[in-house]
């Protein structure tokens, strides 16, 4: 990783509170939402990544006189106001997502009768749980059911950018497969089209006094 | 629920087009080898395109012979002969007609269904034994499916295809059941037979619908719900997804694109698990037909495409 005051732009000194106002206005910079349609898109959520990273390395690992109970506090109030991703980094530090760890790590070695098991055993629904039922449909091929929790725990949480990037993901490989469909059918590049092509720049050499085909 | 898979003929070229054919017809006439020439009538595209797909694998060389054929007497035509692939697909193509035929005359009374597997029975009684866990395992998870239909509980389109997509998985990784591929054979299959039940699904939507309506009314006046001795008709689509009841036109829009959506998550992923295969031959073909067959069709379905009428290959 790199220097995470580089990245976050701060001083060395930095308290706990720049470094939280410092991060509030990166992430307000990349955040994905602004980048909807953007080409830039996937290096703002790079970005958004590293100062993500950044700032949950800073917060572990600076102390001053506020000490985590305050951190934990201006979470809450946060959450409250359904402050985007910061939202989500500080959820790292929740005590809910405990629970989950252990159905993550099912999920990637493939226990997928585990997961599910302990998913059900969940009464909270949130988004969380919404996301990794619908990772583990994913991997049983069930697309119908992962669609709807990947959807559902996006919506309850649009900023969270796992959440985001999963259901980015869904749109997005339908949108190559079909490519590969309609691309070849668009793609009718014969020869007819490049003389017509010629005739067109022959045509305008002319208007310009010029000449590009002398026979034309 | 046959003959949705099929190449992109407009995109093939001419010597992946003769292959497909000389594969259709060499499982015509595998399957008058292993079985007999009435279940040849049973032949179908999906069943080309297990053969190609597991011939594909295979370093085996294939034998092409030139010959005539009973329908088509006057032209001759190349088929593949003496292929392992191709007779274990024409083992389940006649398999899986036969318990299409009876699941048939449960369904609709169909006198032709009832006649018609009662021959076929005939000509599958001899069969290789080294087959038959396939043939238990295809009887048992059509099982599973008319118990879904049958029962009054709202289940989730997965939960409906899921017997169905399980099933095309183990036929087709059964082949190669020893094989460190397997699994990516099983998951193609799983997404394959998925795409082809919900397909079909939501191509007999319509005419599902209309017989569920007709028979609706007519259950009033009966009490038995049957039409010309017709039963209610099980559409997965219409049993999972439309809670509200609605009718046909406003259902189809309003659930068109999700089944687009899942249709076409089905396909690309068979499409990525034919990626993890290493294929020795047959590449450009199932690559057609996995990556613009499915599409083509798809647009057929959905009423999208170009092409009003197509004729078959």
């Amino acid at each position: 990783m790199r220097d995470p005051y580089e990245i976050l732009d701060i001083n060395k000194s930095a308290s706990r509170d720049e470094i939280k106002r410092a991060y509030k206005k990166l992430a307000k910079q990349y955040h994905p939402d602004q980048y909807n349609d953007n080409p830039l898109k996937d290096l703002a959520e790079e970005r958004m990544r590293e100062v993500n990273e950044a700032y949950d390395y800073l917060m572990k690992n600076t102390t001053d006189s506020f000490g985590s109970n305050s951190y934990n506090t201006s979470y809450n109030n946060n959450s409250s106001h359904n402050n985007s991703s910061y939202n989500y980094n500080a959820n790292n530090n929740n005590h809910t997502s405990n629970n989950y760890q252990p159905i993550r790590m099912d999920l990637n070695n493939g226990n997928l009768h585990g997961a599910e098991q302990k998913l059900n055993s969940i009464k909270t629904r949130d988004a969380e749980w919404n996301y990794l039922m619908g990772m583990l449909f994913m991997k049983k091929g069930w697309h119908d059911s992962a669609h709807n929790y990947i959807t559902t725990a996006y919506n309850l949480n649009p900023s969270n950018i796992e959440y985001r990037n999963a259901f980015n993901q869904l749109k997005r490989q339908n949108h190559t497969y079909r490519q590969n469909y309609y691309g070849k059918q668009t793609r009718d590049n014969d020869m007819c089209d490049l003389c017509v092509k010629l005739w067109c720049a022959d045509t305008f050499c002319e208007c310009m006094g010029g000449d590009l085909i002398s026979c034309l | 629920m046959f003959g949705y898979v099929t190449p992109c003929k407009m995109e093939l070229k001419i010597k992946d087009y003769e292959k497909f054919k000389a594969y259709y017809c060499g499982l015509c006439v595998a399957i008058k080898n292993n079985f007999g020439n009435v279940p040849r009538l049973a032949l179908n595209y999906d069943m080309t395109f297990l053969a190609v797909l597991l011939d594909s694998l295979s370093e085996d060389k294939r034998s092409l012979k030139k010959s005539n054929c009973v329908i088509h007497p006057l032209k001759k035509r190349i088929l593949i002969v003496d292929n392992k692939a191709l007779n274990y697909s024409a083992f389940c193509n006649v398999i899986l007609a036969y318990y299409k035929l009876l699941d048939d005359v449960d369904d609709k009374n169909s006198v032709k269904a009832k006649v018609f597997s009662k021959v076929l029975n005939t000509y599958i009684k001899n069969e290789n034994i080294k087959l038959q866990p396939v043939k238990i395992y295809i009887k048992d998870r059509l099982n599973d499916l008319r118990k879904i239909e049958l029962s009054d509980e709202v289940k989730s389109l997965d939960e409906i295809s899921h017997p169905f997509a399980d099933l095309t998985g183990y036929i087709i990784s059964f082949y190669y059941r020893e094989k460190s591929f397997n699994q990516s054979l099983y998951w193609l299959g799983y997404n394959l037979g998925k795409w082809i039940y919900i397909i079909d699904a939501w191509d007999d939507l319509e005419k599902d619908m209309h017989i569920n309506k007709k028979g609706l009314i007519h259950s009033h006046l009966n009490k038995k719900g049957l039409i010309h001795g017709q039963q209610k008709k099980f559409n997965a689509i219409d049993a999972s997804l439309n809670k509200d009841k609605l009718q046909y036109k406003e259902f189809a829009k309003l659930i068109e694109d999700r089944i687009d959506f899942v249709l076409t998550t089905c396909a690309h992923h068979s499409l990525q698990y034919l990626n993890k295969l290493t294929l020795n031959k047959n590449e450009d073909l199932l690559y057609n037909i996995l990556q613009l067959g499915l599409m083509e069709k798809m647009n057929s379905v959905f009423k999208r495409s170009e092409v009003n009428n197509e004729r078959p290959l």
